[in-house]
């Protein structure tokens, strides 16, 4: 085999932060571009490697749809270590380093022309948006879009002006909920595994895209099978701890699978028999 | 295949050649009297009977610490930093090379890992027979006491003053014959050197390992999940790391970084991890997907005896039984593990 060292999986390629939001207080979205003009690539539900310099990397899904005529892509980051904390403390104009797109997709192709419900618990909102946004750019390629979103109490709600603005629209079902209200919540009351009730599904022609905490998962796959929903149709997305993004360091493995390259996305059928998936 | 006879009066001078192009590495038993392979200098006395080198050779192929990036903190650019000397591992096992072999197909599998392949690259191998077996052993019985692959050459002790030298590659050749021709082997030769493994080959076997045939181990693994020897074995586990520190197959890694003191440039590096240690598989949100040692511990035998295998088709336990002398819990003993795990699935059948 011919190696090139320059051509270092380990070596990141320099992006510029062109935008940043604040989502909520802790919680921020990054609007990066690649200084090499290229478009990032990914895929919905991909991540990439990010490293600020001095810092460390640290993975991170990529939020927004791949749009072939825009070379910016977006990350909603919690401030919750080093790396996020740097990241949180960048300006516009400051540089970081990318690698990837990494790891698996949201079969997009196979959700066209069915339903798909949406289950996203806290952060898990993030990397659902790409395939939800997706969706939206190629509306009339996709059947009914459900969305549920479920978040710890009201304070830590993220995109809540583009939740506000699906909410509208007509071609798009969402339903939110908070585990802990506040004196001001007029919404739904209680973990997101209520909202399913709720929801009137087809199982023959319905797709889930799933993300959130650990904790979530098991609660939510027996309300999809209290639905009928096949295990082959429900596609999970399961983030572990990534320090190479390749497949090497071991660190996110789920029993024999590297969730970095044989995740994270995966068909829930396919890790249905592994003890530590779920 | 190309064989020469070698003898031992005729090594010093080739040593002495080899070391002008390369860095040689050999095995020598230091005052405690444990084996382990150093740098040869002209005083070296190669420890041609050693049994088992305490630590294993993977850190000539993935160094306990090894820079991967070098970056500028005003720019944020980077660069790629790969360091691959010119080595020379003199003396190497057969179940030693295959674990190295293991390890070439796992980091080149998918994305190339080019600071490990670069290293092996420049990295010649000359195996040697083992002539004695360590005690905590059981190579022969995990089906390593055999490797086709990999060397450049293949020593054979065949007499106290003789060696049978197979050629594995051109550059192992050149390098063999860098001090002069040398006589090609003879049939009795190679006889005898066959002999020689076949005798170490039933001495690892008298030694006893596994009760059943390796490659049963994967299946045994998927019946024993639920095994109490889980939990009562990692009782007295002490999360050290001891074992994956020692294992020569064990190649999970940690990515760290470090600034100059002038907070302009730096280096990113990554350094020896272990599953075994209790801060490996924790997440964002103190969320710790394997927080409790028998979970750490199943992870480890499992990695073993089936995630590997699925692989790549071959057990990532080789028998060398560094493990088994690391451990201070007396814990860590694969043979024994997989043997109680077989006995135990028998005895409910």
């Amino acid at each position: 085999m011919k190696l090139d060292p320059k051509r270092s999986s380990y070596l990141p390629t320099p992006a510029t932060l062109k935008r940043k939001e604040k989502l909520s207080e802790h919680v921020s979205l990054f609007v990066f571009e690649p200084d090499n003009g290229t478009l990032l690539g990914h895929k919905p539900g991909q991540f990439i490697m990010v490293s600020v310099y001095g810092v460390g990397e640290a993975p991170f899904s990529v939020s927004s749809a791949p749009v072939p005529d825009s070379k910016q892509f977006e990350l909603a980051i919690r401030r919750t270590g080093t790396v996020t904390n740097a990241i949180h403390e960048l300006e516009p104009g400051d540089r970081i380093g990318i690698r990837g797109p990494y790891g698996t997709f949201f079969p997009v192709q196979e959700f066209m022309g069915k339903d798909t419900l949406f289950i996203a618990g806290g952060l898990g909102y993030i990397p659902l948006r790409s395939l939800l946004h997706y969706q939206l750019r190629h509306r009339d390629e996709f059947g009914r879009i459900i969305v549920l979103v479920g978040t710890r109490n009201p304070r830590e709600r993220i995109f809540t002006d583009q939740i506000m603005e699906l909410g509208k629209r007509p071609d798009v079902e969402i339903l939110e909920t908070v585990d802990q209200p506040d004196q001001c919540w007029e919404g739904h009351c209680g973990v997101i595994t209520t909202l399913l009730p709720k929801v009137d599904i087809n199982p023959e022609n319905t797709y889930v895209a799933m993300v959130g905490p650990p904790v979530m998962y098991r609660f939510v796959l027996s309300g999809c099978e209290d639905k009928c929903i096949p295990q082959d149709r429900i596609y999970v997305s399961l983030e572990r701890r990534m320090k190479c993004g390749v497949g090497k360091c071991g660190h996110c493995q789920i029993n024999g699978l590297n969730s970095c390259i044989e995740g994270p996305v995966f068909r829930y059928d396919r890790i249905a028999p592994l003890k530590e998936a779920l | 295949m190309t064989a020469y006879t070698v003898s031992m009066e005729h090594i010093p001078g080739l040593l002495e050649k080899w070391a002008g192009e390369l860095d040689v590495h050999v095995p020598e038993q230091d005052p405690d009297g444990f084996y382990n392979f150093i740098a040869w200098t002209p005083e070296t006395e190669i420890a041609w009977d050693y049994d088992l080198a305490y630590n294993s050779l993977k850190r000539f192929f993935l160094p306990p610490k090894e820079d991967t990036l070098s970056f500028d903190m005003e720019t944020m650019r980077a660069e790629p930093v790969v360091d691959a000397p010119k080595q020379l591992l003199f003396g190497v096992h057969p179940y030693d090379l295959r674990a190295i072999n293991q390890l070439d197909q796992l980091l080149e599998m998918g994305e190339p890992d080019v600071n490990y392949l670069a290293r092996r690259q420049n990295t010649v191998i000359f195996a040697l027979e083992p002539s004695r077996v360590a005690p905590t052993s059981f190579w022969a019985s995990m089906g390593y006491d055999r490797v086709d692959l990999g060397y450049d050459l293949y020593w054979t002790r065949i007499s106290p003053s003789s060696f049978y030298v197979e050629v594995g590659s051109t550059a192992g050749e050149e390098l063999l014959l860098a001090a002069g021709a040398l006589p090609q082997a003879t049939g009795m030769e190679r006889e005898a050197a066959k002999r020689e493994r076949l005798r170490v080959r039933a001495r690892s076997i008298k030694q006893g390992g596994l009760k059943y045939p390796w490659q049963e181990t994967p299946r045994l693994l998927d019946k024993s999940w639920e095994s109490p020897i889980w939990r009562n074995n990692s009782k007295y586990c002490l999360s050290c790391g001891s074992c994956v520190t020692v294992c020569p197959t064990c190649y999970c890694f940690d990515v760290r970084e470090e600034v100059d003191v002038d907070l302009k440039k730096g280096k990113r590096f990554r350094e020896w991890d272990g599953c075994m240690l209790p801060s490996f598989a924790l997440v964002a949100g103190d969320h710790n997907f394997r927080e409790h040692a028998m979970e750490r511990y199943r992870h480890r035998y499992f990695r073993k005896g089936k995630y590997i295998y699925d692989k790549i088709g071959e057990l990532g336990c080789v028998g060398c039984g560094r493990c088994v002398r690391a451990c201070t819990s007396r814990i860590a003993n694969p043979k024994a593990v997989y043997n109680e795990l077989w006995e135990a699935t028998y005895d409910e059948a």
